[in-house]
Formats: C-alpha cells, sequence, structure tokens
C-alpha cells in the first residue's frame, strides 16, 4: 500500500507531503521497492541489463543509468557478475541486485519488505551494512519484516500492525527500555550454597534456579545490589545483568494484550516495521 | 519517453536473441501450422485452396500471424510477469502503466517484424505466391496493426484481473481467424455497417486485403476501419486503466 500497488479504502500516503495516490507519478519516482522474494528482476536478463533496464523505466538516460549500475555494483560487490543473468546467481546475489535495481533513481524512500528473508548469514549481513549506509546518507528505508531481530538491529523507529491496526509505534530504543523491567539477574560459577535463601532473607532477592537468582530493583534506592552481593560474598559470581527486552519479547507482549483485548479474535499475525528516518521532507 | 521506448525495445531483443530456440520454435511453430492446413485443406478438399487466391490465403496468414503477436503478447506478457513476479515492479514505475502496456504491444509487434517477415518468404515459396504491393496497402496496415494494438489492451485489461489467460488466448487466436475470413465489412445494410465497426479488425482486414486484390474499396469500408480502430483503441485505453484501478482497489495486482 505504501508504495501504491494497493489502494486503501481510507486514507494516503504522503511523500514529502505530495499524495501518492493524487500524483502517483511524481510520487514513485521518489520510491524504490524491494518487493518480498524474487520478484524484482528479469531472470532471463543479465545482472547490468536488468539495472540498466529498470534505470530506464526510472527515467535515467542509457549513459546515466550505466554509470549508476557500474557505482551500486561495487557498493554491493557485484562488479564481476555484471555479466551474469540473475538466474545464475545465488538468491542473497539476487536479492543485492534487486536493492541496486530499486536504488537506481536514487529514491529519497526505500521500501524494503523481507529484505534478509532466507539469505545466509553473508549475503544476510551484506544487505544490512548497505542498508546502513543508505540510512546514514539520508534515505529513509521503511522495512518491512518478521525478522524481529533484524529489525531490532537495524531500526530507529519500529512499529507493530495487527490485522491492519498500529498496535505499537515509537523509537526502538523507547519500545524496548517501556517492556523491559527492572530486574537483575545474577548469575554464580558454581550451585548456590544450602542457605542462600536464608541469607538473603529481606531482600527483594529470589533464588531462580541452581546458580541463578533474580533481583528486583523495582523500589531500589542504589543500594540493593549491593547489599545483595555482601551477602552473596564470597561465592563466585559469573555475570550480573539487567533484564533488556527484545523485539521478540515486545511482541509476545503485544500479542498478548491483543488476545486479552479480544478475546473472540483468533489470534492475528503480526509484523513489525522499522522504520529508520532519513532525508524524507516532512 | 525515448528511454521507455529503448529500454522495452532492447529487453524483448536480448530476450529474443539469448533464447534463439524460442524465437525459432515459434517461427516454425507458424511455419508448419500454415503447411499443414494449406496443404491438409488442398488433398481434402482436392481443389486449390483459396480458389486459387494463393496470395490472398499467405496474405490472410502472415496479417493473423502480426494481430495474434499484438493481442497475444499481452496477454501473455502479464500472465508471466505475474507468474515471475516482475508485474508489481513494472507497475511501480513513474510512468503510467498504460503508456508502459502501450509501448510493450508496439514493441512486440516490431520485434515480430523480422520473425514474420522470414515465416511470409517461406510461405512465398512454398504456395508459389506473390504479393503486388502498393504503398496505399501502408494505410490499412497500420490500421490493422493499431487497432491489434487497442485489443492487446483490452487483453492486458483481463490479464491485470484473472492473470491466467492461456485459455482465453486460445479462444482469441480463433475469433481473430473467423475475423479475417468473414467479410461483415462488404455486407450491405446499416446493421452489418455497425457490426463491422465494433467487431475489432473485421473492416481493416478486409481492407487491406481488397486494395492488396485490386478490388475496389468503398467509402463505406473505409470509414468502417477507421472507426472500428478508433473504438477499439479507446476501449482499451478505458478499460485498461479501469482494470489498474480495479485491480489496486482489489489489492490482486502481485496474485497469480
Amino acid at each position: 500500500m505504501t508504495a501504491g500497488l494497493v489502494r486503501p479504502d481510507a486514507g494516503d500516503v504522503r511523500v514529502g507531503g505530495v499524495s501518492l495516490f493524487a500524483r502517483h507519478d511524481a510520487v514513485t519516482a521518489q520510491l524504490g521497492a524491494v518487493l518480498e522474494g524474487s520478484r524484482n528482476l528479469y531472470w532471463r536478463l543479465t545482472v547490468r541489463e536488468n539495472l540498466e533496464y529498470w534505470g530506464a523505466m526510472r527515467r535515467l538516460s542509457m549513459r546515466g543509468a550505466r554509470r549508476r549500475a557500474d557505482e551500486l555494483l561495487e557498493l554491493v560487490g557485484l562488479t564481476d557478475r555484471a555479466r551474469n543473468t540473475v538466474q545464475t546467481l545465488s538468491r542473497g546475489m539476487q536479492q543485492k541486485v534487486a536493492l541496486c535495481q530499486a536504488l537506481m533513481h536514487r529514491p529519497h524512500v526505500l521500501l524494503l519488505d523481507e529484505p534478509t528473508l532466507g539469505l545466509d548469514l553473508e549475503s544476510g549481513e551484506g544487505i544490512k551494512r548497505v542498508v546502513r549506509q543508505l540510512a546514514q546518507e539520508g534515505t529513509a528505508v521503511l522495512l518491512t519484516t518478521h525478522q524481529l531481530d533484524v529489525a531490532q538491529e537495524l531500526s530507529d523507529r519500529v512499529a507493530m500492525i495487527r490485522k491492519g491496526r498500529l498496535v505499537l509505534e515509537g523509537a526502538t530504543a523507547d519500545v524496548l527500555a517501556r517492556y523491559s523491567q527492572p530486574v537483575l539477574t545474577v548469575m554464580a560459577a558454581r550451585p548456590w550454597p544450602a542457605d542462600v535463601a536464608v541469607r538473603l532473607a529481606g531482600l527483594p532477592a529470589v533464588v531462580t534456579g541452581a546458580d541463578t537468582l533474580s533481583v528486583d530493583l523495582a523500589d531500589d534506592r542504589g543500594s540493593t545490589l549491593y547489599e545483595v552481593l555482601e551477602r552473596l560474598n564470597p561465592h563466585p559470581l559469573l555475570k550480573i545483568e539487567r533484564h533488556q527486552a527484545d523485539l521478540a519479547q515486545v511482541f509476545q507482549e503485544v500479542m498478548g494484550e491483543g488476545l486479552r483485548d479480544a478475546a473472540a479474535t483468533p489470534a492475528a499475525a503480526l509484523s513489525a516495521v522499522p522504520v529508520r528516518e532519513g532525508g524524507m521532507a516532512p | 519517453m525515448m528511454g521507455l521506448f529503448i529500454a522495452e525495445w532492447r529487453r524483448m531483443v536480448v530476450e529474443a536473441v539469448r533464447y534463439p530456440l524460442d524465437t525459432v520454435s515459434g517461427m516454425v511453430t507458424l511455419f508448419m501450422l500454415f503447411v499443414g492446413l494449406f496443404f491438409g485443406a488442398r488433398y481434402i478438399t482436392q481443389s486449390p485452396v483459396g480458389g486459387g487466391r494463393l496470395d490472398t490465403v499467405v496474405l490472410g496468414y502472415a496479417v493473423w500471424m502480426l494481430m495474434m503477436a499484438a493481442t497475444s503478447d499481452m496477454g501473455w506478457q502479464i500472465q508471466n510477469e505475474a507468474q515471475n513476479g516482475t508485474l508489481e515492479q513494472v507497475m511501480l514505475v513513474p510512468w503510467s502503466s498504460r503508456l508502459v502496456f502501450l509501448v510493450r504491444g508496439m514493441m512486440a509487434i516490431v520485434a515480430f517484424l523480422v520473425p514474420c517477415a522470414v515465416i511470409i518468404a517461406g510461405l512465398l515459396a512454398i504456395t508459389h505466391a506473390h504479393f503486388v504491393w502498393t504503398p496505399l496497402a501502408l494505410v490499412p496496415m497500420g490500421l490493422v496493426l493499431a487497432t491489434a494494438w487497442g485489443l492487446g489492451l483490452l487483453v492486458a485489461s483481463l490479464g491485470l484481473l484473472i492473470k491466467r489467460v492461456g485459455q482465453m488466448m486460445q479462444i482469441i487466436q480463433f475469433l481473430l481467424l473467423f475475423v479475417i475470413i468473414a467479410p461483415i465489412a462488404v455486407l450491405a445494410g446499416l446493421g452489418w455497417h455497425l457490426v463491422a465497426m465494433l467487431v475489432p479488425l473485421t473492416a481493416q482486414v478486409t481492407l487491406l486485403r481488397d486494395l492488396l486484390n485490386g478490388v475496389a474499396v468503398t467509402r463505406w469500408v473505409w470509414l468502417e476501419a477507421v472507426v472500428n480502430f478508433a473504438v477499439t483503441m479507446i476501449a482499451g485505453l478505458v478499460l485498461f486503466g479501469g482494470a489498474d484501478r480495479l485491480a489496486r482497489r482489489r489489492g490482486i495486482l502481485g496474485h497469480y
């Protein structure tokens, strides 16, 4: 819908204040999109032929398209594959070429749908590196994915949509902080002594495993951890870490809230929409 | 705009040249189909095909091939692109989809001219027929191709909505064959004139055939040919625009 391939029943998509549905050609000239799967390229054409074709289709001159194709192939490290037909490339390479075709006309807004799905580690990292670079250079990147680790890693802002409704939206760091709990986990190097619970009596600490315990900092005035450590001394410790929610946990929380909100509604799919803000005009 | 033409031209030529077996097998199929029809009909009827007017038979077949290239190419392209997934990217370029598919239709015809000429040369060689070409025939020939182009847009409109147009293309092949054979445009009476104006290509084919055969062409046939072209092209443009909007509203552009 943000690309204009689906027309909404109501509402609008605006880029730089201009309506996509009122001025389709002007706005799509500002958009680049990599759609999910291998749906972006002509498999019988070579990498270079594809890029030159899509460049010309986006109003670049043939010379300009050729020059831009060279730049982009260098960016994604596929210069030596320029003469190969797309069907002979690996899935990861095809995805990089698909990204290049979306960037041929230097769009202000880049739409990425599951850009790293099904890719090997190296290809996935390559795509993420390019996305980060584009965002740093001022391209607004709207990435939709069900891979929440990718969303968390790449996004400045994140949104979750359930059944077509926005159920969560905010700066990624703020969202993660909101769903993190004021709890410390203390991990010992070997199992706790038998009297550990007695030693911790009166403190907001609970033994959660043979070698782990959690400390509730909800009412902490700054000294709770030190008091706990003093009582555990001299038992060897391995690690102390504060609870930090990840997007997968946020997703589960939001899904849980949704199920509680609408008991009669079946579980709905959620998609995380990380947004990296860049050069798009307000 | 020129970039759009060049890009589509290059894509078509590259695909045709890179996979010559596809191109050549398509040409051989069309050639063999004619040979089968021609010699089969002569064997069964034990009489000359086309009442001895072999040039008319070959010409009709040539026009049918060009019409097929213009109409079916649009339908097949949309089906293939929906299947391969490039259709959505095509709909994302900053040109109107109508213009993109018009250019594609035109390039399909231009790209088919050379294979078509080779097939016709082969047909003339085996039938010993020959054409007497008159420059005046360029106008009806242009009208035939331009109308087929509009018809291609109509097929493409359906392709956008239903994607699988294979069966429909089979039916259209036979309808086009009927259009070439049926002399609707020369039938007397206002009703038949209206039919000739509305059924795509009937008048244009008659006009072309009569001009090349040296038959006197009435003003009615000229009028029918021009009106028929205009009606088909406008219907194609309007319906394609409507199909595009409907497909986007229903969210089925990417469906296959």
